[in-house]
């Protein structure tokens, strides 16, 4: 039941929105549901801890310890996203922020608070569904809902980056839907697969031996194509830097962290399949084929960049490739650290966008040129957690994507794999000046002469909470997230 | 009427009507007229429709019949409809402007179609599963597949993109049936609703874009760099 719980409350969120006729309503109904999914998703975490992966409805609803890690994630981002939207958009609202629509005002309000919780309960619904087309038709949702969040602020921009989001995501969802067909084809002489629970990823898994390999590479080859277009993988990146960048914050935090991860959720759920099936060779090596060009493509971007939204942007495409090289090396090091890099990513990339979208709404623009540096004299609580998140997540000790990216940088040169470690250190390095370097300047540099700025409760609070959070799994990661982890990491490589 | 129950035929039959198919989504590629294109792939909807209900009926599948009566009211009647009133609305009947010239694009389309039969014959196996169609079927699902592809890159108006994109589901939902007879019908459902929603967001972004363009050129839509 609680499965059933964590997804469809908020839909019922995203109802009581559209009907309602207040703010206030909206506001309450999205972080009572959020905070509601929250707990579900804690509550399931701790079912699938204490006696192994839940099922409802015979198998068609089904988490085990990876569908828990990632719907406990995106379930923290958004209760967190939820709590900051609220003082965001209201701060857009005061600020005449969305003057250049037509129907300003309460219909925005509508929009955002309506969207998003149908946003969220789709991904909710793609790391819940047992059956691989039903998790193809909840991420294809995840595509449709979130299009008009980037069309938010209605500007020419905006249409600009809602069109290549949806259509590059819509080609690439074609292939996973043929992915998925093969896939389901692939189980074809086996008994029991003509019926829906042959599509289920748990039934495929356990018989992965006896599935036809042709079929099976080709799907796998289909559905890294795809769901990899959806993860932002290059060379399928475009849309990235443009969706994130014109989406409102909240929106983009969600983005780059939450559907990140159910994108690669999708390529893990495949991967395992193909590395059943075929042996681990072949799905690894695409991975960090695709994995190595992601984080070599982004590396140029990040250095050359003016703006910071589409600077985030970029350092998403980067840990993408990360994440799917850290797939691709595989074996029980390289699944752990997937697991945990995942995690730390997921919390420390929201962050940084909390933090991009303070000094966005403080100085009217994303632009380095524009805001000229100073952040921490005229914001000193958003400037100090901006410059402490973008240390995290370049991989400074002590934090904690130092130590899930060395352990990346070990799985990879502990399985020989030395021209891959040796271009990760380069591309590693790339990132690292170059987002340092803009950041540092943006927050430390000269300027900021105007007076500070007092302390916004809400968006301010929910941004201080996400560190608090980014520093606490810093230096004591609590040992049942800890074993969620390594249940996850255990779904990768079997047994 | 033996015909009616003799499955040799319903497999020449099933032959025939993805030929056509395979035909239509050439004369997509040779069509300049916007509106002749969304009125092209109703068509190929709806001969999808038939086909899906002709394997329904010679190979007793009851349940594959749901599959071909949501692909005629979606794909051949509902799409096509909202697709035409876009069009009137917009009140352009511009052609397609593709960047590759006609002659040339049926070359490739050919092209395509001859890479198709090979992908096809390669994970064909006829002993291993005595029902299944044959691979001129899925010649034609791998066909329409890369030809929509070909289809997006080669067009820039904003609207004739949407109708490439739906070819290549067009071509997937083809594959499904001739590999498996269709997907559950819980996946199936899902899909035509989704494929439903994106014509709806994709139909207004369309029409938001060309309020604020004045163009559905997409290879205008270049602000964003970097």
């Amino acid at each position: 039941m609680i499965l059933l719980l964590l997804f469809l409350v908020p839909l019922a969120a995203a109802v009581i929105s559209a009907l309602a006729r207040t703010r206030r309503v909206m506001e309450i109904a999205n972080l009572a549901a959020f905070g509601i999914a929250f707990a579900a998703a804690l509550a399931v975490a701790g079912q699938v801890a204490a006696g192994g992966p839940v099922s409802l409805w015979g198998g068609f609803l089904y988490a085990d310890a990876l569908s828990a890690l990632v719907a406990l994630l995106t379930a923290s981002v958004a209760v967190v996203c939820s709590v900051y939207a609220v003082g965001f958009l209201r701060e857009d609202e005061r600020s005449g922020a969305f003057e250049d629509d037509k129907d300003a005002g309460l219909s925005q309000f509508r929009k955002y608070y309506t969207l998003t919780p149908v946003f969220v309960s789709a991904m909710l619904l793609v790391v819940l569904a047992n059956n691989l087309g039903v998790m193809w038709v909840a991420i294809e949702a995840t595509t449709l809902a979130s299009v008009f969040l980037v069309t938010f602020y209605g500007k020419v921009t905006s249409l600009e980056a809602a069109w290549k989001y949806a259509i590059i995501g819509g080609v690439g969802l074609s292939m996973a839907l043929f992915a998925t067909v093969l896939a389901y084809y692939s189980a074809h002489n086996l008994p029991g697969s003509d019926t829906l629970a042959g599509l289920n990823w748990s039934v495929l898994a356990a018989q992965a031996g006896q599935l036809d390999k042709t079929t099976m590479r080709l799907a796998f080859i289909l559905a890294l194509l795809g769901y990899g277009t959806k993860a932002g993988l290059a060379p399928m990146h475009t849309w990235k830097p443009d969706a994130y960048s014109e989406a409102p914050v909240p929106s983009a935090a969600l983005l780059s962290s939450a559907m990140l991860n159910c994108a690669l959720y999708g390529l893990v759920r495949y991967y395992v399949l193909a590395g059943r099936c075929l042996g681990a060779d072949f799905p690894g090596g695409l991975l960090l084929l695709f994995g190595m060009l992601s984080m070599g493509i982004s590396v140029p971007f990040v250095l050359v960049q003016k703006n910071f939204r589409r600077l985030l942007a970029y350092h998403t495409i980067d840990h993408a490739g990360i994440m799917a090289t850290a797939l691709g090396i595989g074996g029980k090091l390289g699944a752990f650290a997937l697991m945990l890099h995942m995690t730390y990513h997921t919390v420390a990339k929201s962050l940084l966008f909390l933090c991009a979208g303070n000094v966005c709404q403080q100085f009217k623009t994303d632009l380095f040129d524009k805001v000229k540096g100073g952040v921490i004299r005229i914001m000193p609580v958003t400037g100090t957690v901006f410059l402490m998140a973008m240390l995290a997540i370049v991989g400074m000790p002590p934090f904690p994507l130092f130590q899930s990216e060395f352990l990346i940088l070990r799985a990879a040169f502990g399985s020989g794999h030395y021209l891959a470690t040796a271009l990760f250190v380069l591309f590693g390095t790339g990132i690292f000046a170059g987002a340092l370097l803009h950041v540092g300047g943006l927050v430390l540099g000269s300027g900021g002469e105007q007076p500070a700025v007092p302390l916004h409760p809400w968006r301010d609070l929910s941004m201080l909470a996400m560190a608090a959070i980014l520093v606490i799994i810093g230096f004591w990661l609590p040992v049942p997230l800890l074993d969620l982890i390594r249940g996850a990491a255990r779904v990768v490589t079997g047994g | 009427m033996d015909f009616l129950y003799n499955p040799e035929f319903g497999e020449r039959l099933v032959t025939l009507m993805a030929a056509m198919v395979l035909v239509l989504q050439i004369a997509m590629v040779g069509q300049r007229g916007l509106a002749m294109n969304i009125r092209l792939f109703g068509a190929q909807s709806f001969l999808l429709g038939a086909i899906a209900a002709a394997i329904a009926w010679y190979n007793h599948a009851p349940h594959i019949y749901v599959a071909a009566g949501m692909t005629v009211l979606v794909k051949a009647i509902l799409v096509p409809v909202l697709l035409e009133k876009l069009v009137k609305r917009i009140g352009i009947q511009h052609e397609i402007a593709p960047i590759v010239n006609v002659p040339l694009s049926i070359v490739i389309s050919g092209g395509l179609t001859l890479v198709a039969y090979v992908v096809a014959e390669s994970f064909y196996h006829p002993e291993a599963h005595a029902a299944s169609l044959g691979h001129n079927t899925l010649a034609v699902a791998v066909s329409l597949f890369l030809i929509g592809f070909f289809m997006m890159i080669n067009r820039r108006k904003a609207l004739t993109q949407v109708v490439a994109l739906l070819t290549l589901e067009n071509g997937v939902f083809l594959a499904a049936i001739c590999l498996t007879y269709g997907m559950p019908l819980i996946v199936e459902l899902g899909v035509f609703f989704d494929v439903l929603v994106a014509v709806l967001v994709l139909g207004i972004l369309v029409y938001r874009i060309r309020e604020s363009f004045d163009s559905m050129d997409v290879s205008k839509l270049r602000r964003l760099r970097g």
